[in-house]
């Protein structure tokens, strides 16, 4: 046991935190929000490209570095700590990640340098009408037509759709005996005729899409994964998507607890500092339990994950956990910082918006604890 | 021990139900809570129309004495925000009636009284509350803003923040320092009165979380105002302020505002299917409803106690508190409930996307509103400490 990061984990957190401090500004993140167009910056894209952290998880053979999933935490941690919009979640977590995991060599040949390399921008589209995470959620239907697939349907808060070049979109291609069977996951050219995509004005600002498909044929070459069993594939994207998120989110509890605990020292209100009210200091020694055990929480499970140790209980355990610690500590962060905490142009609500959007992506708490329950035995 | 009300009071309670919903019907859309009334010119137009829909009938003067155009009782006045609570009804100025006019009455000279109530009860005027300063929160008597006299005018110098309404409001109360070299902070601080067109004023919005224009910073640079608009004494202003202490709100408003959005939440689960299944048959939900359901009935306990203390004019500003801190907390708990039932819906702001007209997305942000402004959560829970429980009160 050595409950610490390695030198190299140590080198990797601090170059990312320092290049996100630096290239990415609180001011950047509040153009980009407020950028409808984009919503991401080129340069930023660049850069990251180049420091090779859109290939970190892609092995070295297609132009990755041939890290793992635990460093991809690291870095998404350093994300979610200086809450960098922009499709990198998408393209890595929703986009190269399926590709590993159960793409075709071919596919794996295609996709995966060109995404290390910054040209790709890929995201996934699974939610629909109901917004759950169970397959019953899926209606958009996939019928075969000559060499190809025609994809009729809508996908509701598709991340960065409207800037990606490719989605991968989960399908029904068989009315199976279980909502989870007939499932199929197809990578689609969103240049492809009759793709439509519209953003959907939200909390996090963070451009999330409508995407209608109309007719929409995509190659029998681009199934990924087994065609009507790809539900163990999104079962994957869940569970590894989730942790993904996890791991963004205590970045964000991160700098929360320290904005809380600088301003409580500085702010003075009836002559001392308000950090001196113990009634203030207990809610700050939660919000550092609560940042202590989510992180280690995520810090286990996503070793676990890059171990190949199974982990599905874990994984469900440390999202619903990380869900309510994130977006409670939050709420106490605006509450500490008074006025002030409620205003657009601190910082704070930059955090609070985000750990409601945290929550909701790859299932909100009810729906992992529900997975736990299951997986713990409880009957049903 | 008699919750029940008279026949009359049931007729008269029902009657500003009635009325607040009718004014309902005309409510623009995507409108709820303060942000709306302050934020856009729809808005604020709809606050004016209710105001004087409720000026026409005589219900902004509930509860005064009638030789300022006061009617009705005490009880009355709790019933009328019962109706605005559940119907989200704008056009009581939480400012120039819900504080400054209790004020006046309280301290407040003969003259000024016969000047302001009756164009406060006719909703001729708006006022703003300008008491926050940058340095002073809660710890109000810490303001710094100037008013010097010279002659029969003071000129004020300094800044006022989180000014709800500054950008709309036609006069302004505010707390000042009148005597900048008084041996305690809360001595030399004077209750004023003034025009918001006084030149030397100047009003800057700051946005609120959600990118709505709620409240606003102030800056006085030589704004010259009358003398004569000073409320109560020069140097006593503090006095004037815990005069209000004494008014508090029974917080009805918010909670009747919860028991409508439990209803709301009751009609969408009842409506909606996810997976096939009405939300309403999802153990996770009706249990976590009929929870705040519970929390809900225990505040309005309370709250009709505070009332009826009120009316009896008994003090019963503990037991304010207790209410004003407990449904401030149980607002924040039923916006997160309700962003939680509508899962990946509770994030979309209010588009063609939105359920509820994106009330939710907007409410799981203004909740704080509640717990922050007028006295955060943690100084109520103070007061409670201090003077509810005889608590030694930290020096
Ligand atoms: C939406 C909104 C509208 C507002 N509208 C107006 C308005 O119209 N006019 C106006 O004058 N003001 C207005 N305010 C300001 C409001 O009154 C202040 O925000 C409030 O008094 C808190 O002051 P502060 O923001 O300076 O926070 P601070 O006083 O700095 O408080 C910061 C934190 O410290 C805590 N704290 C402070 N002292 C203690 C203590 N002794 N013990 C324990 N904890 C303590 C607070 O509870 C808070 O959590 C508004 C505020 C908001 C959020």
């Amino acid at each position: 046991m050595d409950i610490a990061f390695t030198e190299e984990q140590e080198m990797l957190r601090t170059m990312v935190s320092d290049f996100l401090v630096k290239e990415c500004p609180k001011s950047i993140v509040r153009e980009l929000e407020e950028d409808e167009e984009k919503g991401y910056s080129p340069q930023i894209w660049k850069a990251m490209a180049d420091l090779g952290w859109l290939g970190l998880i892609i092995p070295e053979e297609y132009g990755g570095m041939g890290m793992t999933f635990q460093e991809l935490t690291i870095i998404l941690e350093q994300m979610g700590a200086n809450i960098l919009p922009g499709p990198y979640f998408s393209t890595v977590v929703k986009g190269a990640m399926p590709i590993l995991d159960a793409g075709s060599e071919e596919q794996k040949r295609e996709f995966l340098p060109r995404i290390a390399s910054g040209e790709l921008i890929f995201t996934m589209a699974l939610l629909e009408a109901d917004g759950t995470y169970d397959a019953s959620g899926i209606a958009t239907k996939a019928a075969p037509q000559g060499d190809s697939f025609v994809i009729n349907g809508t996908k509701l808060f598709v991340e960065m759709a409207h800037v990606a070049d490719y989605l991968i979109c989960v399908a029904r291609t068989k009315d199976g005996a279980s909502p989870e069977d007939g499932l199929t996951l197809f990578i689609v050219d969103v240049r492809s005729p009759g793709i439509h995509c519209e953003v959907i004005p939200t909390m996090g600002m963070d451009k999330l899409c409508e995407v209608r498909f109309e007719n929409v044929a995509v190659p029998k070459k681009d199934v990924l994964g087994e065609l009507d069993k790809g539900w163990p594939i999104i079962e994957q994207v869940i569970e590894k998507g989730g942790v993904a998120k996890a791991a963004e989110s205590i970045g964000g509890m991160q700098t929360c607890l320290d904005m809380t605990v600088t301003y409580a020292k500085e702010r003075v209100q009836y002559d001392r500092p308000i950090g001196a009210f113990q009634a203030l200091q207990h809610i700050m020694a939660d919000m550092w339990i609560a940042t202590q055990t989510s992180k280690y929480l995520v810090y286990m499970v996503a070793w676990m994950e890059s171990e190949g140790i199974p982990c599905a209980k874990e994984a469900a355990i440390a999202k619903a956990y990380v869900n309510e610690a994130y977006k409670w500590l939050t709420d106490r962060t605006v509450q500490l910082h008074g006025g002030i905490g409620t205003s657009r142009d601190h910082d704070v609500g930059l955090y609070y918006r985000r750990a409601k959007t945290a929550d909701i992506a790859f299932g909100a708490t009810d729906f992992h604890r529900e997975l736990v329950a299951d997986r713990m035995g409880l009957l049903r | 021990m008699d919750f029940k009300l008279t026949d009359e009071q049931v007729a008269r309670r029902n009657e500003f139900f009635e009325v607040c919903g009718e004014l309902e019907k005309k409510k623009p859309a995507n409108f709820s809570g303060i942000e709306s009334i302050y934020d856009s010119d729809e808005g604020w137009q709809y606050h004016l129309n209710c105001a004087k829909e409720f000026a026409k009938r005589g219900w902004i003067a509930l509860g005064w004495p009638s030789e300022y155009g006061g009617q009705g009782s005490v009880m009355d006045r709790v019933f009328f925000a019962e109706a605005r609570g559940y119907y989200d009804t704008p056009g009581v100025d939480i400012f120039g009636v819900a504080m400054l006019a209790p004020t006046l009455l309280g301290a407040g000279s003969e003259e000024m009284k016969r000047e302001f109530l009756p164009k406060i009860a006719a909703a001729e005027i708006m006022f703003c509350e300008l008491w926050s300063e940058p340095n002073a929160g809660s710890d109000l008597a810490a303001l710094t803003t100037t008013a010097l006299r010279d002659g029969d005018e003071y000129v004020l110098n300094g800044q006022k923040t989180w000014s709800t309404g500054a950008h709309r409001s036609d006069w302004a109360f505010a707390l000042v320092r009148t005597d900048p070299h008084a041996e305690t902070k809360h001595r030399g601080l004077t209750f004023l009165m003034f025009d918001m067109k006084t030149p030397g004023i100047t009003v800057k919005p700051i946005l609120y979380m959600d990118r709505g224009h709620l409240y606003n910073e102030v800056f006085f640079d030589d704004a010259r105002v009358p003398v004569k608009y000073v409320v109560g004494e020069e140097n006593k202003g503090w006095g004037v302020t815990q005069l209000l202490a004494g008014f508090e709100r029974s917080s009805l408003d918010a909670i009747m505002m919860m028991r409508r959005q439990l209803e709301g939440l009751v009609e969408y689960c009842n409506e909606t299917k996810v997976g096939g299944e009405l939300l309403a048959k999802n153990p996770i939900i009706r249990n976590r409803i009929a929870e705040l359901a519970c929390q809900v009935e225990a505040a309005r306990a309370l709250a009709y106690r505070v009332a009826d203390q009120q009316a009896k004019n008994e003090m019963g500003a503990i037991d304010a508190s207790a209410v004003k801190v407990f449904a401030g907390d149980l607002s924040a708990r039923l916006a997160r409930l309700g962003a939680d039932i509508l899962g990946p819906y509770g994030q979309v702001r209010s588009s063609k996307w939105a359920p509820l007209e994106g009330f939710y997305e907007k409410q799981y942000q203004q909740y704080f509103i509640l717990t922050v402004s007028m006295g955060t959560n943690e100084i109520q829970r103070n007061i409670i400490a201090w003077y509810g429980l005889g608590l030694p009160r930290m020096r």
